[in-house]
């Protein structure tokens, strides 16, 4: 009985659509290497080791939440709040350190902080059953106005400890500090999503709330789980970040939450939960970011980095969307 | 057939009683506060200072009644200032500016319903796609700065700055006459009854023989029109198309269309509702900057609002279940 | 619209409908004529929702000529159905709940004044006319949620009226009626004949097919088998035809009698809704059928006994042990599971493998440290699949590619595999072939011979019929009868749905 179904040709758009739909890593794969190949043709510097180093640390900043963010998705729940969280926990930072003259003082500070406002938003959804979508934008004026509550400027670095900027700008060997972050983060998420009983239960959560229900999984841990990962993952980015611009920045991560959903989109994982993979959210995170490069080496007006993720992310859910529907008739 | 008693179990049970409750407890409050606060002048301050939200909101309620959601006035309020000003600025027309403002509002809404009820991709991210989009194209166009009004019509300027008989500012005017043209068409014509169907079953809709993508397509284009309108005054206000203008209004929106009442699954709301969300934020918002507390508070104080609201409309769903 | 008068009201001929793996209609002929009662009957499964949603606009017909008064008809949507004369009552009630009656009947056309207003008085007044003239008595001003579900069914009826529809069809219409409110629809049918609409009756009660129906048409496993006046059939003919073969093949009995432990014993459960003071108890090797009407709260009893809905009061307990704290955590752990009604939302992960899906619930007893052991669970779900014969290609493959009779072995199969001994299974044959049918029959047979305890809910009498040791009748939430299969008979048990 299981004979597969007869699947339609689709005419012109439909079709290809249809064909990315179906191989999303395959394509964002060739879609790397085109952007790569026609920014180098334009600028030859792309390829250069400062440039491939840049590229690197601004796609480790986006990679290291969007770990988070995929996690969330998958199991049918998102975060917006995460940019502003983001600022804050920067400010965070640089005030622990500055006022402990301890970098660990500091960093546990942040990933602290960012830790609370990930279970603050996961005992929202989960306890009040407030939608996370409503839940975490509320979360975010918050977090937006506190931040201006909790200080009017930037937090400037007082405690010149080079440890603190090594965070950021540091190497070990030839790897700068935050692409060795992100890939230790990505390394930890994947094998939890793919080989832990944390990450079969949360693709369960997403695909069928219900069935995991029945099936006796602690549904409401499941997710204040992931919102924790989420808000400490934005913790690790917040130092990374605060070290980097050496300074707590309340405007900083203005849209980063956007950034971060396209990214994960564009690599495959559904909104609508239950589906979705790492891989493609890495794939998502680098070609977010060689556009964004490339927009800046080849001296194109920066404002363009608001409109490309705006028009992917859209055309990303649409691939999405075309690739359930032929499957679901 | 508006009978007394029916109309006020309209009123209990869309739980616009208790938002109403809700709004008195706000001003009495900030009246015992502040001596200021209760004046003529402070309160159509406030309504003016309001209508914005509101008359986003109106379309931004009726996308949400309808099933879907739309998150993009906050880009479209500064976006269709450029078309306004620039084209007023050449011709020294605020009808043409009027025009060319609507055309482009029209234009984004014909996009967003497009993409989202007949792709059907899920309008959130449209939606914030077109809010980012935007945005960029705003900072693209005007090089990150405001582009002023050289035009210097007196028309254009009374029209976010007038006031009706010298008390009501024009935009507190215009929001109110849409609300109840709005209210209207959403509890009296069948177009607002095929939205409320169409969200709150679409599958019995469609059985019923709407065309529901275009029904949707419909509340898209609305809500953008509104948002123009809300645009329009505000560049009226500031005497330019300012680029950062309206950074965050979306939230502000929504989160008073929810604080309304206004259900985010589809089919449940009013637009008086609504309203009495936005007034709520409103007086709030001026309540807090009169006792000194920094504006910062507004958007703590509308975070906490919107999770108890909702929070409260969750509990008060599975009380009755 | 130019129509003959002396062709048939509606001609559907050679009606072909596939979906992914499954023919749901092949070659079926339906023929209408104006003023008479047409009978559609099969088993479940045996394509009249199909060829009914085809006939609404909901699905499009692959092969085949719909003609309508002699004419050539496209039904795309139903919205050209609706225009074409065509209301269709589903037995899923299609109100808006936020409505009220008044409005819901009018759905489809709101009256309106010269400007364009909806005339809410003269909507009222057409509404209360409307039940007057049929009989009705309900309130148009009332919220149709605040509904029972039988009324709810009755204005669903009403609204078919309420428009100049020349062709009516009916699907299941009394699956939650009272006899008096099936005998108000007769005479609203009877009316329906002498306004000379045809009317289309779907049912599987075969008495209301004698009583009202002037032909009838079978269908099987989405085949057209014979269209024949009433008359010329009886009740055995009927189900020859329905079914194809004897009863005693499709219910093959091959398991001892139920042993003596107890494994679920349910004393004086209510909850806040529905269930009121239900108790009964079910033995190791027992297969425990519930029968009831739609809304009789079968459903609600089945998720409340296994931890999934809240209680309000009661006791539960799975071989002893008391289900406290109440949740399905507990209940998995104590050893009950519930193999739902609707499967594709509340059983299966569509898009997941066989292999996930199977694993689900057994999932934490392949974990070392947290780490899923793959190679132990995937020779455990290889297992299930050899030994309950799932025919799939890998188990690897999506699930959403086996067919339903697979999908629900996968689901039970996540219950064994857990090692589960109290099953509880609602509706278990829902949207699956005749074949396959059997085939869970033959399963549940073998589950309760090896020890389990089964409670079954099922609206199907020849299954409960055919499977049960003892059956347990509920209405409005209680139970109004129990008595052990030998002494049920099909009038026996509606007598007591009804009460």
């Amino acid at each position: 009985m299981a004979s597969s179904s007869q699947i339609q040709p689709q005419p012109g758009a439909g079709r290809i659509a249809a064909a990315m739909a179906g191989q999303p890593q395959a394509v964002l794969i060739v879609l790397l290497l085109l952007l790569c190949g026609a920014i180098s043709l334009a600028a030859a510097q792309f390829y250069s080791l400062a440039n491939i180093i840049a590229i690197l640390r601004q796609s480790a900043l986006v990679l290291i939440v969007a770990a988070g963010m995929t996690t969330l998705l998958i199991g049918g729940e998102v975060d917006l709040s995460v940019g502003a969280s983001l600022a804050f926990t920067g400010c965070v930072a640089m005030d622990a350190t500055n006022r402990s003259g301890s970098v660990p003082v500091g960093a546990l500070a942040a990933l602290a902080f960012a830790g609370a406002v990930g279970l603050f938003n996961g005992l929202v959804v989960t306890r009040l059953r407030v939608n996370s979508l409503i839940a975490t934008i509320a979360t975010m004026m918050i977090l937006q106005g506190g931040v201006y509550l909790y200080t009017r400027e930037a937090v400037q670095n007082q405690h010149h400890l080079a440890a603190f900027t090594g965070i950021g700008a540091g190497y070990l060997g030839a790897f700068p500090i935050p692409v060795l972050l992100a890939a230790a983060v990505f390394a930890a998420v994947y094998i939890a999503l793919r080989h832990t009983l944390f990450g079969r239960y949360t693709y369960a959560l997403g695909a069928n709330p219900i069935a995991a229900r029945l099936s006796g999984l602690r549904v409401r841990r499941l997710k204040l789980a992931g919102f924790v990962i989420t808000g400490l993952l934005v913790g690790v980015t917040g130092l990374i970040l605060c070290s980097l611009m050496n300074a707590g920045q309340p405007t900083a991560g203005r849209g980063f939450e956007l950034t971060v959903i396209a990214a994960v989109i564009l690599g495959g994982t559904s909104l609508a939960g239950g589906r979705g993979s790492l891989i493609g959210t890495l794939l998502g995170v680098l070609v977010l970011k060689v556009i964004d490069n490339g927009i800046i080496i080849l001296r194109w007006n920066q404002d363009f980095q608001m409109v490309v993720p705006g028009v992917v992310i859209v055309a990303a859910t649409w691939l999405d969307t075309v690739r359930v529907r032929r499957r679901a008739v | 057939m508006p009978q007394s008693r029916n109309l006020l179990r309209v009123l209990t049970r869309r739980s616009e009683g208790p938002l109403l409750l809700c709004l008195l407890a706000v001003i009495g409050f900030f009246a015992l506060a502040s001596d200021t606060f209760l004046s003529v002048r402070n309160i159509t301050n406030v309504l003016g200072q309001a209508s914005l939200a509101m008359m986003a909101g109106i379309g931004v309620a009726i996308v949400f009644i309808s099933g879907e959601v739309d998150v993009s006035c906050g880009s479209l309020l500064a976006a269709v200032a450029i078309p306004l000003i620039v084209v007023m600025n050449a011709t020294n027309s605020l009808a043409l500016g009027i025009a060319a403002a609507l055309a482009l509002g029209g234009v984004v809404g014909v996009v967003n319903g497009f993409l989202a009820a007949y792709l059907r991709i899920n309008s959130l991210i449209v939606t914030l796609g077109t809010l980012f989009v935007l945005r960029g194209g705003v900072y693209l166009y005007t090089g990150q700065t405001a582009i002023p009004d050289d035009a210097g019509l007196e028309s254009f300027f009374q029209l976010g700055n007038g006031r009706l008989a010298g008390v009501l500012p024009y935009p507190a005017v215009a929001a109110l006459v849409l609300l109840l043209v709005f209210a209207y068409v959403m509890g009296h014509r069948p177009f607002g009854r095929h939205v409320f169907a169409a969200g709150g079953n679409p599958d019995v809709a469609r059985l019923a023989g709407y065309d529901v993508p275009r029904i949707k397509f419909a509340g898209f284009v609305v809500s953008a029109l509104l948002a123009t309108c809300a645009g329009i005054m505000l560049a009226s206000r500031l005497g330019s198309a300012v680029h950062v203008a309206g950074l965050g209004f979306e939230f502000q929106v929504v989160a008073a269309v929810v604080l309304g009442g206004v259900s985010l699954s589809g089919g449940v709301g009013s637009l008086f509702g609504m309203a009495l969300g936005v007034l709520i934020l409103s007086f709030l918002a001026n309540g807090l900057g009169m006792l000194d507390l920094a504006t910062e508070w507004q958007l703590v104080v509308t975070g906490a609002i919107i999770i108890a609201a909702v929070s409260f409309d969750e509990f008060k769903r599975r009380q009755k279940l | 619209m130019l129509s003959d008068p002396h062709s048939p009201a509606l001609a559907m001929q050679g009606i072909g409908k596939q979906f992914p793996g499954v023919v749901a209609l092949a070659d079926v002929d339906l023929t209408l004529t104006g003023g008479q009662v047409h009978a559609l009957i099969g088993e479940n499964g045996a394509g009249k929702s199909t060829l009914i949603k085809i006939l609404a606009g909901v699905y499009q017909k692959d092969s085949g000529s719909i003609r309508i008064g002699g004419v050539e008809a496209e039904l795309r949507t139903p919205r050209d159905a609706l225009r074409l004369g065509i209301k269709v009552v589903f037995q899923e009630i299609a109100l808006i709940p936020e409505f009220t009656v008044a409005e819901n009947i009018f759905l489809e056309r709101h009256p309106v004044n010269r400007i364009g207003s909806i005339a809410w008085g003269k909507l009222r007044a057409d509404a209360k006319a409307l039940f007057d003239r049929l009989g009705f008595a309900v309130d148009p001003g009332a919220r149709a949620r605040d509904l029972p579900i039988s009324t709810q069914q009755m204005v669903e009826i009403a609204r078919a009226l309420a428009h100049e529809a020349r062709i009516v069809v009916m699907d299941e219409p009394t699956s939650s009626l009272t006899p008096k409110e099936v005998a108000l629809l007769f005479t609203v049918i009877r009316r329906l004949k002498s306004l000379g609409i045809a009317v289309v009756y779907v049912s599987h009660k075969l008495d209301e097919i004698f009583e009202i129906a002037d032909t009838v048409t079978v269908l099987r496993d989405g085949r057209h088998i014979s269209t024949k006046p009433v008359a010329a059939h009886t009740q055995d003919s009927l189900i020859q035809d329905m079914i194809g073969r004897r009863i005693e093949f499709l219910f093959p009995r091959a398991r001892g009698p139920a042993r003596s432990d107890v494994l679920l014993s349910v004393r004086g459960l209510s909850t806040k809704d529905k269930l009121r003071d239900v108790s009964f108890e079910v033995r190791a090797g027992e297969v425990f059928g519930f029968f009831g009407l739609l809304g009789a709260g079968r459903t609600e009893l089945a998720k409340a006994i296994v931890g999934f809905d809240p209680i309000r009061s009661g006791e539960i307990a799975i071989g002893g042990q008391p289900l406290r704290p109440h949740d399905t955590r507990t209940g998995v752990a104590l050893g009950i599971g519930l193999l739902t009604e609707d499967r594709k939302t509340e059983g299966l992960m569509l898009e997941q493998s066989v292999q996930h899906n199977m694993s689900l619930a057994a999932l934490g007893g392949f974990a070392v440290a947290g780490f899923v052991q793959e190679a132990r669970e995937r020779s455990a779900v290889q297992g299930f699949v050899d030994r309950l014969r799932v025919r799939t290609p890998g188990l690897d493959r999506p699930i959403r590619d086996l067919s339903g009779g697979n999908q629900q072995k996968v689901l039970l199969s996540r219950w064994l595999l857990r090692g589960l001994k109290v099953i509880v299974v609602d509706e278990p044959t829902r949207g699956i072939d005749v074949g396959a049918k059997s085939e869970i029959f033959a399963l549940i047979d073998r589950l309760a011979g090896e020890g389990h305890a089964v409670v079954m809910m099922t609206s199907e009498m020849p299954e409960l019929l055919g499977l049960s040791d003892r059956i347990a009748v509920m209405a409005n939430g209680r139970i109004t009868a129990t008595m052990p299969r030998a002494d049920a008979t099909q009038e026996g048990l509606l007598s007591a749905a009804i009460a």
